[in-house]
């Protein structure tokens, strides 16, 4: 999964001045550790993957195209890698829409004020997703914080059901994400040249409007980075998955691991990975070309 | 000779890898890895098991908890270097891991303490050094009448207030085997388990990932009554979180919990003393005392306190009030009923 984001570095990168070959620039072999270590501790494992997948039976004795017949003409397969990727574009619809407003208010922000926010959306990175989860267990239970104050102002009669079901999962989710939304929306924030949005208010724009027609396209390279980010995170983040979601709300990663783990069925469970790598990079693609695309139109 | 910086900056390498890699120089000396269990059985190996071995064998233990199934998973992974020593099973994993010849036959005849475990405990690929009892975990403070039947989760009285778990655990199969024999059903017939699980959705508040999240949910009070094992509550219940156990007339489930030694193990030695520690009546005596009231399986060891209490003042009430099921019939039935699992228990 990690090869995703690595990409959606690409459009935020400078170009290359023409002219200028990349060896005359960089000493490729510079890259040659990493590329051992990508080929050692990625390539191949993933090969190996593959390879599994490629098992017809569970005891894995000959090869066929049997389990990813299994998964690709079972319509409840099909509904768990919809659920999954549904999950990601609603954690990451949420982030966003969470996450803007903040970068927006962490770029204005004034020195000091700017470091101690930064320090706030950080923080939840230096804390284990497993106790930023159990915190949500506890705000979303029965007798949690929303729950009881819910109960104390008298919206409510009984306490509301909140963990274990979708909303509240997707919510635990853009919390324990939103960083991976922020911090590339502020990098891309800081760069837009506030002259910009000046000449904008004295060509009598407002501010909604400059925020649509100048910040908002100039800062798309992070809005896309941020979303890929969040998306990629949220799609496969087990650990929340499971203790918000429960155990009957299934995932691709949960059901992955059940057939991995609990059943033995290692050629299934490969080819479910394999089929959820080749949804995820589609959908970043889908997204790349998206942002792309919508970033031509606002510079034309 | 003079020192040429490629040479130094070689030899500097070399010393720091050694050091970062000490098996590479020592391979025989590596700690004995134990894959116990997360959450009550670690701490109370870690109290009470490791403290025992280190004095019958001089030797070292690193405590690695995880989930039975994960520990076959990783041992598959690397049979011929196995990254774990002995191994701790629920039933239906211990058959899998048998299967598929990752164990050692149990040095039966070397053992000091094997004979002295209750027959069922005496199993020759792996002895069971305790047993796992589920049976019904309410919370005291909203479920008054205290349970006495699994019948009782489907009382309309407890709509939205059941939880239980998903088919991935031993908890979780074997509280729908024996709903469905409730219902006229087996191990190997649990139409009637899925029938019921079926009429209980109104009642059910969470289906778990697994036993640990389940018990967590006590303590948040988002469920009071549901199926449970003796031993996951107890951490809470020292912990002060208001939740006790109920044997329902039906029976409790007991599980055989084995350990076994890995085939391949370098340390093959200390795997077995390791082992006898944990069937000595000394380490089993200790472990049935509170906190850990972990069911003891050698008869030299006489029950006592809370296990006696609520459980069993020996080990053929105990073998009377328990179902044993059926493992064997189950494993073979178990990946259909996951599958189904998924598809209808929708909450």
């Amino acid at each position: 999964m990690s090869a995703g984001p690595a990409t959606a570095a690409g459009p935020v990168a400078a170009p290359l001045r023409p002219g200028r070959t990349w060896t005359a620039a960089y000493d490729i072999r510079l890259a040659l550790p990493l590329g051992a270590f990508f080929l050692v501790f990625f390539l191949a494992p993933l090969a190996l993957l593959v390879l599994v997948s490629f098992y017809a039976d569970p005891a894995m004795t000959r090869f066929g195209l049997d389990q990813y017949a299994r998964f690709l003409l079972d319509p409840f397969s099909l509904r768990v890698l919809g659920a999954t990727l549904w999950l990601g574009v609603e954690v990451t619809a949420l982030t966003l829409l969470l996450g803007l407003p903040l970068a927006l208010l962490l770029t204005w922000a004034p020195g000091r004020l700017r470091g101690l926010l930064t320090l706030i959306v950080l923080l939840p990175l230096l804390t284990s997703v497993v106790v930023r989860t159990f915190a949500w267990i506890v705000i979303l239970g029965r007798q949690g914080i929303v729950n009881a104050a819910l109960l104390g102002l008298g919206l409510t009669d009984a306490p509301l059901k909140l963990l274990y079901t979708e909303g509240g999962l997707v919510l635990a989710l853009a919390q324990v994400q939103l960083p991976l939304m922020v911090l590339p929306l502020v990098t891309a924030l800081s760069r837009i040249d506030p002259n910009l949005a000046d000449a904008s208010a004295a060509l009598g724009a407002g501010a909604w409007r400059t925020f649509l027609r100048v910040t908002l396209p100039l800062c798309l390279p992070g809005i896309v980075a941020g979303c890929l980010l969040t998306f990629a995170a949220a799609i496969t983040a087990f650990i929340t998955q499971s203790l918000i979601g429960g155990g009957q709300m299934l995932f691709m990663p949960m059901y992955l691991y059940q057939q991995a783990s609990s059943l033995n069925n290692w050629p299934f469970a490969a080819a479910i990975a394999i089929v959820f790598l080749v949804a995820v990079l589609a959908c970043v693609a889908l997204l790349n070309l998206a942002g792309r695309l919508s970033g031509g139109r606002a510079r034309a | 000779m003079p020192l040429h910086r490629r040479s130094l900056l070689a030899g500097a390498l070399t010393l720091g890898a050694a050091q970062a890699f000490p098996g590479l120089s020592r391979a025989q000396a590596r700690k004995l890895v134990f894959a116990t269990f997360t959450g009550s059985w670690e701490e109370a190996h870690r109290a009470v098991l490791v403290p025992a071995f280190r004095k019958n064998s001089g030797g070292d233990v690193i405590l690695d908890p995880m989930l039975s199934v994960d520990q076959i998973a990783k041992v598959q992974a690397a049979r011929a270097n196995p990254p774990i020593d002995v191994m701790l099973h629920d039933p239906g994993p211990a058959l899998t891991a048998i299967a598929q010849d990752l164990v050692e036959p149990y040095p039966v005849a070397q053992s000091a303490h094997y004979g002295d475990l209750i027959a069922d405990a005496q199993e020759p690929m792996g002895p069971a050094p305790f047993f796992q009892i589920v049976g019904l975990t309410y919370n005291p403070e909203k479920v008054k009448t205290p349970p006495t039947s699994w019948a009782d989760l489907w009382k309309p009285e407890y709509r939205g207030r059941v939880g239980i778990t998903n088919l991935n655990s031993t908890l979780g199969t074997g509280f729908l085997v024996e709903i469905a024999r409730m219902h006229g059903g087996s191990e190997t017939d649990v139409e009637p388990g899925f029938k019921a699980l079926e009429a209980l959705k109104p009642n059910l508040a969470a289906v778990a990932a697994n036993p640990g999240a389940l018990a967590a949910l006590y303590q948040q009070e988002q469920v009071d009554i549901g199926p449970g094992n003796f031993n996951a509550i107890q951490i809470l219940k020292a912990r002060g979180v208001p939740v006790e156990f109920a044997a329902p007339k039906e029976g409790i489930i007991a599980f055989k919990t084995t350990i076994h030694i890995v085939k391949n193990t370098p340390s093959k030695e200390l795997a077995f003393r390791l082992i006898e520690a944990a069937l000595s009546p000394e380490v089993q005596a200790k472990l049935m005392q509170s906190p850990y009231l972990i069911v003891p399986t050698n008869r030299k060891v006489a029950m006592e306190g809370e296990v006696a209490k609520v459980l069993a003042r020996d080990a053929d009430e105990l073998k009377r009030k328990s179902v044993f099921q059926d493992w064997a019939a189950i494993n073979r039935g178990r990946p259909a009923w996951i599958e189904r699992f998924n598809r209808e228990i929708r909450v």
